[in-house]
C-alpha cells in the first residue's frame, strides 16, 4: 500500500475506501466549487504560469541545475496538495493510480456515487483532436461536467447505470487502454479514466518527466515460463515498454521495474502464462509506486 | 543539444487573432508522434459564454520531446508552423 492508502485508505487501499466517494465528504470540503473552476479551465493547465514558470518546455526546465530541482519539488507538492488554499485552475491535488480492470469493476459496481456519466476524454481532445467517449465520472463531478457542453457526447447517452459503466470500462480495456482512478482533489475520488500513452496528461508527466501524477498499480505482471508459448500477443499491449520477447529463451520477459500493473498483457494472453501479483510480494519493488 | 522551438503563426491559426478556428482543424495534434501540441482556450480572452469558451489556440508545449521530424510543418494546411533549433 502506498502513502495515500495510509492516509486515506482506512486500513485498505485508498480507492476502496467508501468514504472517499461520499457526498458528505464532497459537501464538507466544497468540492463542487473546486471542480467547476477546474473543469472550466482544464485545457489551460499546462499553459498557465505558476510561480513564473509554465509547462512549456518542461523537460528543459527540469534539467536546469538548481532551478530544475526546485521546480520538480514545487510540481510534486502542487500535484499532491491538500492545503485549503490549493488552486483549481492548476488542478492542485489531482492525481491518480493505475488499476487493473477487476478493481475498476468493484469501484463502479459498488463504491462510485450516483449519478455516473461518460464524457469525452479531455486529454485526447486537447492533445490529439480526437473526441473519444471513454472517461467515466461520478458523484459531484457528473453535475459539473453536464453543464460544460464541450465534454458532452452528442451521439450516445451520457448517464450510465452501474452495469453499463462496468461494460464501458471493460470495452476500453479490451481496446488496449489502461484503467486509472483519480483523486480530484485529494481525498475525494470521482473519476475512472481509460488512459493511453502519450496523449494522457497524467501519464505524460509520469512517463516522460517522472512526476507522480499517476502512481503504478498495487500489482505487477509476472510470467510463468512453463506456460508461455512465445506468441508475443502481450508485447503489443504494453504501453510502458515493460515486456519484450527474448529470442534466446523463446518466451517473453517482463521488466517489473517498468511495469505499471495494469493487467492488459494478462488479458491478451491465451495460455494463462501472465498473472498479476501484489507489488509487495516482490522484495525489490516494495514501495516503488 | 540545442533546444527546439516550435512557433505557430497566430495570424494564420487561432480564432483569437482572426485566423481560422483551431477547433475545426487540429491536424498538427493528430500527426505529431510524441504529441507535443496542446489546444487550449485563450488565457486572456474574455469569453461570452464561460461554460463553452470561444477563443482557442494551439501551443507546442512538450518541446523537449520534439524529434524535429517536420510532420507538423508538412501537414499544416496554413503553413503556420515553424520548427527551429
Amino acid at each position: 500500500m502506498c502513502q495515500w492508502c495510509m492516509k486515506h485508505g482506512a486500513g485498505g487501499k485508498w480507492y476502496l475506501n467508501a468514504r472517499n466517494y461520499s457526498n458528505e465528504l464532497a459537501d464538507e470540503r466544497n468540492m463542487e466549487a473546486y471542480l467547476t473552476e477546474q473543469w472550466m479551465n482544464f485545457e489551460t493547465v499546462f499553459i498557465r504560469k505558476i510561480m513564473g514558470f509554465s509547462s512549456i518546455g518542461l523537460g528543459y526546465k527540469l534539467k536546469m541545475p538548481i532551478i530544475g530541482r526546485v521546480l520538480r519539488w514545487q510540481a510534486e507538492s502542487m500535484i499532491h496538495s491538500e492545503s485549503p488554499g490549493r488552486k483549481p485552475v492548476r488542478a492542485d491535488g489531482h492525481f491518480g493510480q493505475v488499476i487493473p480492470v477487476e478493481e475498476a469493476k468493484i469501484i463502479l459496481s459498488s463504491l462510485a456515487a450516483e449519478p455516473i456519466i461518460q464524457n469525452y476524454c479531455m486529454c485526447r481532445m486537447m492533445q490529439r483532436n480526437v473526441k473519444d467517449v471513454c472517461c467515466i465520472n461520478f458523484g459531484v463531478l457528473s453535475g459539473v461536467i453536464e453543464k460544460l457542453p464541450r465534454f458532452i457526447p452528442s451521439n450516445t447517452k451520457v448517464r450510465l447505470g452501474r452495469e453499463e459503466a462496468v461494460a464501458a470500462v471493460e470495452e476500453q480495456n479490451r481496446k488496449g487502454r489502461v484503467a486509472t482512478v483519480w483523486f480530484q482533489p485529494v481525498p475525494y475520488v470521482c473519476a475512472i479514466c481509460s488512459c493511453e500513452v502519450p496523449q494522457c496528461g497524467g501519464l505524460r508527466l509520469r512517463t516522460d518527466f517522472g512526476l507522480h501524477a499517476v502512481y503504478k498499480a498495487e500489482y505487477v505482471a509476472d510470467t510463468n515460463p512453463d506456460l508461455c508459448q512465445g506468441c508475443k500477443a502481450c508485447v503489443a499491449q504494453c504501453q510502458f515498454g515493460a515486456i519484450r520477447y527474448s529470442p534466446t529463451l523463446k518466451r517473453v520477459l517482463v521488466d517489473q521495474a517498468r511495469c505499471f500493473g495494469c493487467g492488459l498483457c494478462r488479458d491478451a494472453c491465451r495460455f494463462g502464462a501472465l498473472k498479476l501479483i501484489p507489488r509487495e510480494e516482490v522484495p525489490g519493488l516494495v514501495g516503488q509506486y | 543539444m540545442a533546444k527546439t522551438s516550435v512557433t505557430i503563426d497566430y495570424s494564420k491559426c487561432g480564432n483569437y487573432t482572426g485566423g481560422i478556428d483551431p477547433r475545426g482543424c487540429g491536424v498538427c495534434l493528430g500527426v505529431c508522434p510524441p504529441s507535443i501540441f496542446i489546444r487550449h482556450e485563450h488565457l486572456t480572452a474574455k469569453p461570452k459564454d464561460p461554460l463553452d469558451p470561444e477563443f482557442w489556440q494551439i501551443t507546442a508545449v512538450w518541446l523537449d520531446l520534439c524529434t524535429r521530424c517536420g510532420k507538423c510543418v508538412e501537414a499544416c494546411p496554413l503553413k503556420a508552423i515553424r520548427v527551429s533549433w
